[in-house]
């Protein structure tokens, strides 16, 4: 059974020793048989299904994980996108309202100088009515003026007045009132 | 802290000093050194070996319900099943590396499940007593722990030579394989290395008597083992009354339940640790 044991006597020793411990060729056979029975079952029936779910497994959580950082990545870059999106909107509204409040600014100021340029118009022209008024009135009392002035000489002196007398008399009690 | 455990174990202990020393020099049951056919008829079929099948029987069994239906999430034995495998591929692959568990993890976890299962099961009671009697008028039990008999040692014990072999060669090549053997290990130059070729052939061919001796070492080893410990059991069960014979042996049910496992881990790791020592640098060109 072991041939590198050569000599005779070797071999009887080792024979009697196998013989004492039950070692015979028909049990060594069929024990061997046994032994790789039980290792084509385990491979066959346990360790390659097992190690297929196993490695299935690690798949899946790698793949979970992977997913995971990606949709991380993403949410990342998403709040990153709605974070720019809500600064620019601020300052779009910002700038909207400045451009608002300058733009009522200059609304206003036009109407206030149209409203000055409107008043200070109907105070030109009140001033120049207020003028023309004077003026007529002016005018009304010289021709009063005069005529009282020409009738007054015309009765004091009792002779009929000319229009030269009259313009006369009329230049010089105005130059006399004026002066 | 509970220490009932304690106390009964004490008290089987004790229990068994009584009949110790009452009894004229203990019973005369004795475990055979080798197995022994199961029938007369059948002289092909030993007690050890109808143990193994049941050992076969119990793992195939336990395959099927665990894989029968296997899902995503695991539950039940599928999932006791898949951590028996991983937590072993883990181990043998922190000590044979990635390259070589891929390869070898069938054989070294074969090895474990069939040694641990064989030495269990022989612990079961009726194991070795129940059976027929011989001529001499002894009990042949119909069972008999399977790593008990030697030639199921054996047959493990050689075929590992055979695969470690192969692995040896096929992962190194006949040249690296030698060298590994005989060539000196270090660097040397000259003078020195003129003195250390004849040193390293010698080592080399300690190394090649160390490798021959290996599978002779572990069949003995499990063999010694188990049969050790189920000689201790029948040598205590002796001691006591039949209806008693139980209780001295009881203690050593724990013991030899741990020494079931651990001896199928010592075979496993020193299969494995034997196989790593040729197989250093293997799958190290594969990786690069």
């Amino acid at each position: 059974m072991f041939p590198i044991l050569a000599s005779a006597e070797a071999e009887n020793v080792v024979s009697e020793l196998l013989g004492k411990f039950g070692v015979n060729w028909p049990f060594f056979i069929a024990q061997l048989l046994n032994f790789v029975l039980v290792i084509i079952i385990l491979k066959k029936f346990a360790f390659g299904p097992i190690k297929v779910m196993l490695e299935q497994r690690r798949t899946r959580i790698a793949e979970g994980e992977e997913k995971l950082k990606r949709i991380e990545k993403q949410l990342a870059d998403s709040e990153k996108t709605t974070a720019a999106a809500i600064a620019k909107a601020n300052d779009d509204a910002v700038r909207l309202i400045n451009e608002a409040k300058q733009g009522a600014h200059a609304f206003t100021e036009q109407k206030a100088q149209e409203a000055i340029a409107q008043a200070q118009n109907i105070l030109a022209k009140a001033e120049a009515a207020a003028t023309a008024d004077r003026d007529r009135l002016n005018l009304e009392l010289k021709r009063e003026f005069g005529r009282l002035v020409a009738a007054t000489a015309s009765q004091v002196t009792g002779k009929v007045l000319t229009a030269d007398d009259q313009r006369r008399i009329n230049e010089d009690a105005l130059a006399k009132v004026e002066g | 802290m509970n220490r009932r455990p304690l106390i009964i174990s004490l008290l089987a202990w004790l229990s068994s000093l009584v009949p110790a020393l009452a009894s004229e020099g203990g019973g005369d049951a004795s475990l055979p050194l080798n197995a022994t056919p199961v029938f007369e008829s059948f002289p092909y079929i030993s007690n050890s070996m109808l143990m193994v099948w049941l050992a076969v029987a119990l793992i195939t069994l336990f395959c099927r319900a665990a894989t029968r239906k296997m899902a995503l999430v695991p539950t039940g034995f599928q999932n006791f099943a898949e951590w028996l495998v991983e937590s072993l591929y883990d181990f043998l692959a922190s000590l044979l590396g990635d390259y070589m568990v891929k390869k070898t993890f069938w054989f070294f976890a074969s090895v474990f499940l069939l040694i641990l299962v064989t030495n269990w099961i022989g612990l079961i009671p009726g194991v070795g007593t129940i059976g027929r009697y011989n001529g001499h008028g002894h009990i042949v039990g119909f069972l008999r722990g399977g790593n008990a008999d030697l030639n199921m040692t054996l047959a493990m014990g050689l075929t590992f030579a055979v695969l470690w072999f192969y692995w040896a060669l096929t992962e190194n090549g006949i040249g690296g394989f030698l060298h590994h053997i005989f060539a000196p290990k270090g660097t040397f130059h000259g003078l020195m290395l003129a003195m250390m070729i004849p040193i390293f052939l010698a080592v080399g061919v300690l190394e090649i008597i160390s490798i021959m001796i290996r599978p002779v070492a572990l069949t003995f080893r499990l063999f010694g083992n188990v049969y050790g410990g189920e000689q201790t059991l029948e040598k205590l069960m002796a001691l006591m009354p039949a209806k008693l014979a139980f209780l001295p042996a009881l203690p050593f049910y724990f013991m030899e339940l741990l020494v079931g496992l651990v001896q199928a881990l010592v075979f496993m790791l020193l299969t494995a640790v034997f196989l790593r020592l040729i197989c250093e640098h293997a799958g190290e060109k594969a990786h690069h």
